[in-house]
Parts: structure tokens; sequence; C-alpha cells
């Protein structure tokens, strides 16, 4: 899974064309192919669920609501577009609307980044200090752009549609993000 | 540790913590797919606004009555009338009307013989809306058997309120069978709500269409607020009794789409009546173009916006000496809205899929063109549209770098 996820990069067109295909068979009701969508896809869906809900039990509750938005509405997916971009932009709006949602309730206390689950799955030591201190260390697009580059393989201007931010943005975000990230790292090696 | 090892760290970090959990899904999509609203139609006009009224107050906001507070102190209850033209009346406790708004320009040309609602003032409630809906009805918008109109009651006075509704109820249907229309009343009662207010006021609907408008979006969030909006009462209605599938193209872009199979879009003579059947299977809109030499019906698909069915080419079936039939020059321009959509149309976006939307009118060796540029999906379209004929003169479709 991993070595697909690393290759996507470099073979977009076969990965972009097989995941449209999956999409076309679930708006016509195959339940296979939504297994095989969630199988392929849900990194890259939980890691931007994730980014915007900071905790890891609400970004698995609302994975599973994107699969279930996406059965509902795959009708609407036009072959033109990218396949992984319209099943992000389906996870960010749902992320936005709980987002709003929470916010109306109560005014959200300094929330703490929590990104390792309840049930952790066996993460080595870099992983862990990627995925719980390093994240903490950025800002909350600097994330969002970090976790999409490195999981979903999506290329800078992609991710800047998604996000609705402007290119050079996305880039020195990026840029930054990682340097951070690295410091982050290095820091506790040096320790 | 170098970055491009940092991503793979991290992405394999995520890969390891995401859920794993494809049974949970499945049996979520179990439940989901196909739950529609029991809104049911029956195509008898009595039956169906009882059902229709009961279905609507059983599902819609109804919760546990009206409470709505206005801040106009004389003001007891606001009476929205929704089809596509939105009217809002402000009434007091002695069921008078204190004001009446046209809410969109559709609505507008309703009151234009009542001084744009100014006339209404002081009337009783019961007169001013039976003055309304007869001019819905002289305007056409009532005449299908498809069409609804929503009537719908804010007032504190959850008791008042439903009394309202139930006399306003009562008069509709009343005017609708004397003139023998044939569209279905739908009612509801709200409680007041600050984000719904300003939805509302934001996209020039009333706050009863706006409810209408969220009970969609609740079924599908992937929907937008503004472009269903722009919808009619009946086409959301159906929307939601199809469970949301996706946003319907609407009733301009199903007679462009019309038209254009029919290569009668340059015609002036030729107009369209387009009636929606989103509840239909599959979707659509029904077209009908009227010609000089004849009635021709097209189905459009509701979402995609493909036609059908119908003659295509309908000039080859035009008798031979029809001057009308002849495409007149046209002299107008076709605006930036008609461009945008026969470049979408073209290139079989959906607006809400499109961005950064540039749209400009130039002057290519004296003929007027509007070039819209957009991108969707990873692709970059251009287009230039002849602005007094709407005939696309070049496009382009090519990978966005």
């Amino acid at each position: 899974m991993l070595s697909m996820l690393m290759t996507t990069e470099y073979a977009p067109a076969e990965e972009r064309h097989e995941l449209q295909q999956s999409l076309l068979r679930v708006a016509g009701g195959d339940r296979d192919a939504l297994a095989e969508l969630y199988r392929r896809t849900r990194p890259a869906v939980y890691g931007l669920a994730l980014s915007y809900l900071r905790n890891a039990h609400d970004a698995q509750d609302l994975t599973q609501d994107v699969y279930v938005q996406v059965w509902d509405c795959a009708e609407q997916y036009r072959p033109t577009g990218s396949p992984m971009g319209w099943l992000l932009a389906v996870c960010r709006s749902l992320c936005l609307m709980r987002l709003r949602r929470e916010e109306r309730h109560a005014a959200l206390s300094e929330e703490e980044w929590d990104a390792i689950p309840a049930q952790e799955c066996g993460l080595d030591t870099d992983e862990r200090v990627l995925l719980q201190h390093a994240l903490a260390s950025l800002g909350d697009e600097e994330r969002r752009i970090v976790l999409l580059h490195a999981v979903t393989g999506m290329k800078h201007r992609e991710i800047a549609a998604l996000l609705e931010l402007p290119l050079p943005t996305v880039l020195s975000k990026y840029h930054r993000a990682l340097k951070k990230m690295r410091s982050c790292l290095e820091g506790d090696d040096a320790r | 540790m170098t970055n491009e090892k940092m991503e793979q760290r991290l992405a394999s970090a995520v890969e390891k913590t995401a859920p794993n959990d494809v049974n949970g899904v499945l049996s979520r999509c179990d439940e989901r797919k196909g739950t529609v609203i029991p809104m049911t139609t029956k195509k008898t006009t009595k039956k169906r606004w009882t059902t229709l009224a009961a279905a609507c107050l059983a599902v819609m906001l109804l919760g546990g009555g009206g409470i709505f507070y206005q801040q106009a102190h004389a003001v007891a209850s606001v009476v929205s009338l929704d089809v596509n033209p939105s009217i809002e009346l402000k009434v007091s406790k002695s069921e008078k009307v204190l004001v009446c708004t046209p809410l969109n320009e559709d609505a507008k040309a309703i009151l234009a013989d009542m001084g744009d609602g100014a006339d209404l003032k002081g009337a009783k409630l019961d007169v001013a809306v039976n003055a309304i809906v007869g001019s819905l009805v002289r305007n056409g918008y009532l005449d299908s058997i498809s069409s609804a109109i929503m009537i719908s009651v804010e007032d504190k006075d959850t008791a008042r309120a439903e009394k309202l509704q139930r006399e306003l109820t009562s008069a509709v249907d009343g005017v609708l069978q004397t003139c023998e229309a044939k569209a279905a009343v739908l009612t509801q009662t709200l409680t007041q709500d600050a984000t719904r207010e300003q939805q509302a006021r934001e996209n020039n609907i009333s706050t009863g269409k706006a409810a209408l408008v969220n009970r969609v979006l609740a079924i599908n969030p992937a929907l937008k607020f503004d472009a269903l909006a722009k919808l009619s009462v009946e086409e959301l209605k159906d929307l939601a009794e199809a469970g949301a599938p996706a946003m319907p193209i609407g009733k301009d872009a199903a007679a462009y789409a019309a038209e254009q199979y029919a290569g009668t879009a340059a015609l002036d003579s030729v107009t369209a009546e387009v009636d929606s059947e989103l509840d239909e299977f599959p979707a659509h809109y029904e077209v009908e173009l009227h010609t000089t030499w004849g009635e021709f019906e097209y189905l459009v698909d509701a979402y995609t916006g493909k036609v059908l069915s119908g003659q295509k080419d309908l000039l080859t079936t035009a008798p031979v000496g029809d001057e009308t039939a002849k495409p007149t020059v046209p002299t107008g321009d076709i605006g930036h809205a008609k461009a945008k959509s026969i470049a979408l149309n073209h290139a079989g976006v959906s607006e809400n899929k499109a961005y950064d939307m540039e749209i400009e009118l130039d002057d290519e060796d004296g003929t007027l063109v509007y070039e819209v540029e957009f991108k969707s999906g990873g692709m970059e379209y251009s287009y230039e549209i002849n602005a007094a004929t709407g005939a696309i003169l070049k496009h382009e479709a090519e990978i966005d770098d």
C-alpha cells in the first residue's frame, strides 16, 4: 500500500483511471467498487479529515461519513474531473460542515492536536514523532498541505485548488512546514 | 532525514492509523441508499396536497411548533409564499398585512400590478393571498400538475401559526380549484433560526424556501446553498424526494440544451416551456419548444444536461418558405451568464465544479465574442463564443499545469 502511495505521483494516469472507474461503478450502485475505493483512498481521506478535525477519533468517524456520502452522490462525479480531487472535496466539505456545527454549539477551547488513535497500530519512533509532535508544531494550513502532499501524492497546484489557496502560498507553506518538521525530528534525535 | 523520506514516514504513519472498517461503511450504505423523504406524490390535486402537506409537516422543520419572534413590535407572523417567485408578508395580530415584499425578480413581476406589493398594505391577509395566488396563476406558475406552491408561516404563537396556515392552505387551494390550476400546496410552520434568516437574506429567498434548501442539503451536503436557492419549490421538493443525488442543471440550462440540440438557439421566434420531472427516473426536464410550425417536445437529463429524446435539427422540419423559421440576424448580446452556461454545458462541467472563471467581452475582427476561461478537474478550458448568436467559435481543453 505504501509503495502504491509513493508511486502515485509518478504514475498518476493509471491511478487516476482506476479511481475513475471505481467511482463510476460506485455511481452505478456497485458495492464492491465502493469497498475497493475505500481500500485505495482511505489514508488520503483520513489524512485530510485529521488535518481539519485535529483529533484521530473524529477523523475516523468522518472518514466513514465520506464514503457513505460518496455512495449517495457518486452520480455527481464527472469523468472530466480528478477522482481524488472530487473525493477530497467531499471530505473537506463534510469537515467544514462539522466544524461549523461545533462552533455553533460552543466556542471551542484551545484544542490539542491528538493524532494518535486509541488503538494504535505499530508505529515506529519516527512515525510517532511525526504524527504527534511534528504535525502539532505546524499551523493548520501547513499541516493540511504537508499531509495532502505526503499521503495523496497530489501536486501542489491540485492542493491549491482543493484548499482554495493561491499556489505560491501553498508552496511557501509546504517548504516552511517541512523545515519545522525536520527541526522537530532532529531536535528529538539530539535528545 | 531527507524531505522525501520524511514524507514517506508521515504517509506510512497515516496509513497505519487510518481506519480500516470497510464493513462499517458498507453497512451504512445499505441504510442510506434509497432513503427518500416520504413526500409521496399523487396525481390528483385534492389528495395530493393533503398528503404532501401532512408529509411536509412531519418531515420539515416543524420541530416543537413554531416560535418566532419578530423584532418589529406589530408584526405577529411572517407568511412567505414560494413558487419560484418568493414573496414575504408581515402580518399583524389582527391578520392585516403590514408589509408585502417581493424577494426576487420573478416576485416583482407578480406584484407589478399591486404597486410592487405596496397596495396590499392594510389588506386582510386572506384577500392579499388571494390576489397574489391569482397573479401567480395568471402568470402561468401554477398550471402544471407538477408545480408546487409553498406556504410558510413563522409565528411565536404556535396555535396561531397553525390556524393561519390552515386558513391559508384552504384559501390557496380554493383559488387553485377555481382557476383549475393543478399545483400542489406545501405548508410548513417554522421556528426562528438566525442562520437560516441570514441564508435567506443573502440569496434573496424567503426563510421558508431556505428551510426547504436546508432540507435538501441535509440529504446531500455536497450541494451548494446558493445554487439550490435558484431552483423552484417544485424542483427542490422533487429533489428531496429523489434523495438529492446531484445538482440539477436548472430550467434555463435545460431549455438551452434543448434549443442547442434542436438547432434553434439563434431563432427568436422559438419559445421554450420547461417542466421539471426530477421525481421521475431518469430525472429530467421536459422542454416544449414552440415554433411557428408546431410544438416539439424534448427530454433533457436533469443532472447531465444531455438531451434524452426529441427531434434533432428542427429547422429541417420547417415548411419551405417560412420566413420566421430562418434565423434572424441577431444583433443582441447573449450576456455573460449565457456565455458561461454555453461553455460549461459544452465542457460537461457543472458550475459548482468550475473555478478561476474569467469571462471577457472582446472584439475579434469586428465580431463581438465572449472569451470564457475556467478550470475544473485538472483541466483548463477556454472558449470563444459569438456574443450575438451564442455559437461556439473556438474551444480548447488542456491539462492544467
